[in-house]
C-alpha cells in the first residue's frame, strides 16, 4: 500500500472546524484555502480546528466532538485558550501549518473510548420503555408516540440535543428539540450563540452560510432564482436578497422557542441562517436573562 | 454479451475519475486531474467508524448495492448495434427497478448507522426520490412509446431519424430531475445535504465513505448513459464509431449534469414535495400525452 | 443451469420469507419481506414471464420502501434499531401457516399441472400487453380509476388544510348569500350526545 500513501500524501487535509467567539469570519476565511478543505461532519475530519474562544461551559461537547473524528487524529487550537491538553495553540493569522503538522499527530483519546452508559435495554424484550417505544433507557432517549402538531395523527416524537458545534447552527447555539420527523416540535434553547462581533454580521459572509445550506454557492444566487426557493412570508427571501446585494439586516428574530415549532429541520436550520449571529444571540441571551 | 460486460466493466472507473473532475471544476481548489484520486486515496487510509447499536450488515453492504445498482442499470445501455450487456426485452423496466432499489439502498445507507442526521437524511429521500421516480417513469414511457418496444435496443433504433429529445422536448429535463435525485445531487440531495451535516454519510469515514463516493459519480455515468441512449439516440451518429458518440453523449451529460445541480438551489424537502407533485408530474403527463399524440398512425 | 438458479432463488425466498418472522426491527422486516419478492421476481424471469418479474422486483422495492417510511414514522428511536418482538397471536398464526403452507403444497403437488413450454422467441411482453389492454382492459381500467378516486378522497378526507380552510377553525363553507349561514349540511347537534351515552 506504499503507492497509495505516496498518493495521499498530496491530498487536502479535511478540516472540522468549531468556530469560537470571533471566529466565524476567520474559519470562512479558510474555505477559499488550497491544501485542506472544511467539511460538514467531524467523522470525515482528520484534523480539529477550534478557531475563537469556547467557554469552559462546552468542555464536555468539545471532548464529545474531539472523540467524533477517527483516529489518528489532531488538533489545532487557532487564537483560543486550549480546554483540554491535545494538540498546538497558535495565535497568529494562519493556521496551515499548524493544520499540516497537526494532519501528522495523532493525538490519543481524551475521554474513555466506552459509552457513558452501558446499553442495556428495559423491558420484557430489552426494547427500553413503555411498551415497545419511548422511555430513555440508560441515558438514551428513545422515541415515543405523541399528537403531530399540524394533523394530531400520533407519530413519534424525539428529543436530543442538538449543537453546540453543529455546522448547519450558528456556532455555540445548543437546542433541545422534539422532532417528529424531521418537524419540530418544541424548542429549548440551551445555550446561546457565541459573540461573533462585527465580522460575523459582514453580508457576503451570511449570505453565503445560508446559501452553502441551499447547495449553492454566491455565483449561482446571482441568477436570482435562488430567491424563490425560499418560503414565502417568512422574510428569509427579503433578508438574503439584502445580504446579495450587500446590504445589511437589522431585523430581530422572534424567539426560538416560539419561531422554531412547526417548521421542518431544513427551514428551520435557513431561517435561523436568515438572521445575522448578533441578533440571534441578542435574542437568545435576553431569553435567558428573563 | 461478455465483450459487453468487460468494457463496461474497464470503462467504468476512468468515466467515475472523469465525474470527480467535472466536481471540481470551477470550485478554485485547483489540481482537477489529481486531485480526486489524492482525496480517494487520502479516504481509502482512514478508519471506518463505529456507531452505537447499528445494522452492521446493511451498513456494510449499502454503498455495494448502490454500485451494485448503478452496474445492473448500465448494462441495459447498447454500446454499439447488437453490443449490449444485458438484452432483454425489458431493459426499461429493468432500469425503473434500479431506480427503485436505489431509493431503498439510500434509505437503509441512512437508516443503518442508528443516529438521528441520518435517519432525517433517509426518510427525508425516500419522500422525494419516490415522486421523482415515478416522474421518470412516464418519462421513459414515452421514449418507449415510438419504438413500440420496452427494449433499450428498440428505442435507440427507433431515434434514427430523429432524436427523442427533439421530438420529445420536455423529456429529458424531467429525466434531468430524476438523475439528480438518484445520484444525489444539488437540488435533489436531500438525502447527503450541507443542512444535515452530510445527512446519510454523516456517520461514515473512511473506505466505506470513499466507496459511497465513488458508487455516487458511478450512478452518474450510468444516468448519463441511460438518458443518452433515451434521448440523444445513443450509439447513433455519422462518421465516428458508435461507442465513441455514446462516450461524448454521456460526457455532455455528466457535465450537464454536475453544472444544473450547482445552479439550482435546494428547496426545503416540503416546498420541492409540493412542486413534484403539482408540476413536474403533470408536466410529465402532458409530456407523454404530447408523444401519444404524436405516435398515433 | 436453470435449475440451480431456480432452487437457489427459491430458498433464498423462503429464507428471507421466514426472516421477516424472526428479526426484531420493522425495517428489516420490511426489506426482508422485499429480498423474498425479488427472489421470486427473479423467478418469474426464469419463468420466461419477464416484464411480470421485473415489475414485480419494481413494484415490491416501492412498497416495502414505503411501508418501512411508515414504520420509522411512527416508531422513529433514533433509526427503529431498538430491539422489539415483532410477532402476536403465536399459536394462531403458527397454525393459519401450517394450513397454509400444506394447503398450498397440496394443491401444487396433488393438482395436474399444465406442461406448456414457451417457444423460443416468443413475444411474451406484447402478448402479455394485448392481453392486459384488449380483454382485461375494462376491469383494469375501472379498478384503477376506483383506487386512485379512493386515495385521492381519503387523503382531501384526512387532511388538516380542509377545502374551506382549516379543519382545527371549523372548515366551514362560505354562505350563500354574503353574511348569511354557511351552506351545505349541517352539524348534528345530537351527535356527540349519542355517541357519549352509547360509550357507557
Amino acid at each position: 500500500m506504499n503507492w497509495l500513501s505516496a498518493l495521499a500524501r498530496g491530498a487536502e487535509i479535511p478540516v472540522f472546524a468549531v468556530a469560537g467567539a470571533q471566529g466565524l469570519a476567520p474559519v470562512e476565511g479558510l474555505r477559499r484555502r488550497p491544501g485542506l478543505r472544511l467539511v460538514d461532519s467531524p467523522r470525515h475530519a482528520r484534523v480539529l480546528l477550534v478557531a475563537g474562544a469556547v467557554d469552559a461551559a462546552h468542555k464536555t461537547a468539545l471532548e464529545r466532538l474531539h472523540a467524533q473524528l477517527p483516529p489518528p487524529r489532531g488538533t489545532v487550537w487557532w487564537q483560543a485558550a486550549p480546554l483540554f491538553a491535545r494538540g498546538e495553540a497558535v495565535a497568529g493569522n494562519d493556521p496551515l501549518p499548524a493544520i499540516r503538522a497537526a494532519a501528522e499527530a495523532s493525538d490519543p483519546d481524551q475521554r474513555p473510548d466506552v459509552p457513558p452508559h452501558p446499553w442495556q435495554g428495559m423491558g420484557p424484550h430489552g426494547q427500553g420503555g413503555r411498551g415497545m417505544m419511548g422511555g430513555n433507557p440508560y441515558g438514551r432517549p428513545m422515541a415515543m408516540t405523541a399528537e403531530d402538531i399540524r394533523d394530531g395523527l400520533e407519530l413519534d416524537a424525539y428529543s436530543a440535543r442538538f449543537g453546540p458545534f453543529l455546522p448547519m447552527l450558528p456556532p455555540g447555539l445548543a437546542l433541545d428539540l422534539t422532532l417528529q420527523g424531521d418537524v419540530i416540535v418544541s424548542v429549548t434553547v440551551v445555550s446561546p450563540p457565541f459573540e461573533q462581533g462585527v465580522q460575523g454580521d459582514a453580508p457576503d459572509l451570511c449570505a453565503a452560510r445560508m446559501l452553502r445550506l441551499m447547495g449553492i454557492g454566491p455565483r449561482a444566487a446571482r441568477a436570482r432564482g435562488a430567491l424563490m426557493v425560499l418560503p414565502k412570508g417568512s422574510g428569509m427571501r427579503r433578508r438574503l436578497a439584502a445580504w446579495l446585494r450587500g446590504g445589511t439586516v437589522a431585523e430581530t428574530p422572534e424567539p426560538l422557542s416560539e419561531a422554531l415549532p412547526g417548521l421542518e429541520w431544513a427551514e428551520a436550520v435557513l431561517w435561523l441562517a436568515s438572521f445575522p449571529p448578533s441578533q440571534l444571540r441578542a435574542v437568545c441571551m435576553e431569553r435567558q436573562a428573563a | 454479451m461478455i465483450a459487453a460486460a468487460l468494457t463496461l466493466l474497464l470503462a467504468l472507473p476512468p468515466l467515475v475519475w472523469v465525474a470527480a473532475m467535472f466536481d471540481r471544476i470551477g470550485t478554485g481548489r485547483g489540481a482537477v486531474l489529481i486531485g480526486p484520486l489524492q482525496n480517494g486515496a487520502a479516504l481509502l487510509l482512514r478508519p471506518n467508524t463505529a456507531t452505537e447499536a447499528p445494522d452492521r450488515l446493511n451498513r456494510l453492504l449499502a454503498p455495494g448495492w448502490y454500485l451494485a445498482l448503478a452496474l445492473v442499470g448500465l448494462s441495459v445501455v447498447p454500446l454499439a448495434p447488437g453490443v449490449v450487456a444485458s438484452d432483454i426485452s425489458t431493459g426499461l423496466v429493468l432500469w425503473g427497478a434500479c431506480e427503485a432499489l436505489t431509493v431503498v439502498v439510500v434509505f437503509l445507507h441512512g437508516w443503518s448507522p442508528n443516529a438521528p442526521l441520518p435517519l432525517i437524511g433517509a426518510y427525508r429521500y425516500v419522500a422525494i426520490g419516490l415522486p421523482a421516480m415515478l416522474l421518470s417513469m412516464f418519462v421513459l414511457i414515452g421514449a418507449a412509446l415510438p419504438a413500440q418496444s420496452l427494449s433499450v435496443v428498440e428505442v435507440v433504433e427507433a431515434q434514427r431519424e430523429i432524436w427523442n429529445v427533439i421530438r420529445q422536448p420536455l423529456g429529458l429535463p424531467l429525466f434531468m430531475a430524476l438523475g439528480l435525485a438518484i445520484t444525489l445531487r444539488g437540488p435533489f440531495d436531500y438525502a447527503d445535504g450541507a443542512e444535515l451535516a452530510g445527512g446519510t454519510s454523516a456517520e461514515e469515514s473512511g473506505p466505506a465513505l470513499a466507496l459511497w463516493h465513488f458508487a455516487r459519480a458511478a450512478m452518474l455515468v450510468a444516468f448519463s448513459a441511460m438518458a443518452a441512449t433515451a434521448f440523444l439516440g445513443g450509439h447513433l451518429g455519422p462518421v465516428l464509431p458508435g461507442p465513441v458518440w455514446l462516450l461524448l453523449k454521456t460526457l455532455v451529460l455528466m457535465a450537464l449534469s454536475v453544472a444544473a445541480g450547482r445552479f439550482f438551489a435546494r428547496m426545503p424537502p416540503a416546498r420541492m414535495l409540493t412542486f413534484l407533485w403539482v408540476v413536474l408530474l403533470p408536466l410529465s403527463f402532458a409530456s407523454l400525452a404530447l408523444v401519444g399524440v404524436e405516435v398515433l398512425p | 443451469m436453470t435449475d440451480a438458479l431456480f432452487l437457489a432463488l427459491s430458498t433464498l425466498a423462503i429464507w428471507s420469507g421466514w426472516r421477516v418472522f424472526r428479526v426484531d426491527s420493522m425495517v428489516r422486516a420490511s426489506f426482508q419481506l422485499m429480498v423474498s419478492f425479488i427472489a421470486v421476481g427473479l423467478i418469474a424471469v426464469l419463468l420466461a414471464a419477464p416484464y411480470i418479474g421485473i415489475a414485480t422486483i419494481f413494484m415490491m422495492a416501492v412498497e416495502m420502501m414505503v411501508m418501512a417510511l411508515f414504520m420509522v414514522m411512527f416508531m422513529m428511536n433514533p433509526a427503529g434499531l431498538n430491539p422489539m418482538v415483532m410477532v402476536h397471536q403465536h399459536r394462531f398464526s403458527i397454525a393459519a401457516g401450517v394450513v397454509a403452507f400444506s394447503g398450498l403444497s397440496a394443491a401444487v403437488l396433488l393438482s395436474d399441472l399444465p406442461v406448456q413450454r414457451v417457444p423460443e422467441g416468443a413475444d411474451v411482453v406484447r402478448d402479455l400487453g394485448h392481453e392486459l389492454l384488449g380483454p382485461s382492459m375494462l376491469i383494469f381500467e375501472t379498478a384503477g380509476v376506483t383506487l386512485l378516486a379512493t386515495m385521492i378522497g381519503a387523503v382531501v378526507l384526512s387532511a388538516h388544510s380542509g377545502r374551506y380552510g382549516a379543519s382545527d377553525a371549523g372548515s366551514l363553507p362560505p354562505g350563500l348569500t354574503p353574511g348569511g349561514e354557511p351552506a351545505g349540511r349541517k352539524p348534528d347537534e345530537s351527535a356527540g350526545h349519542h355517541h357519549h351515552h352509547g360509550g357507557h
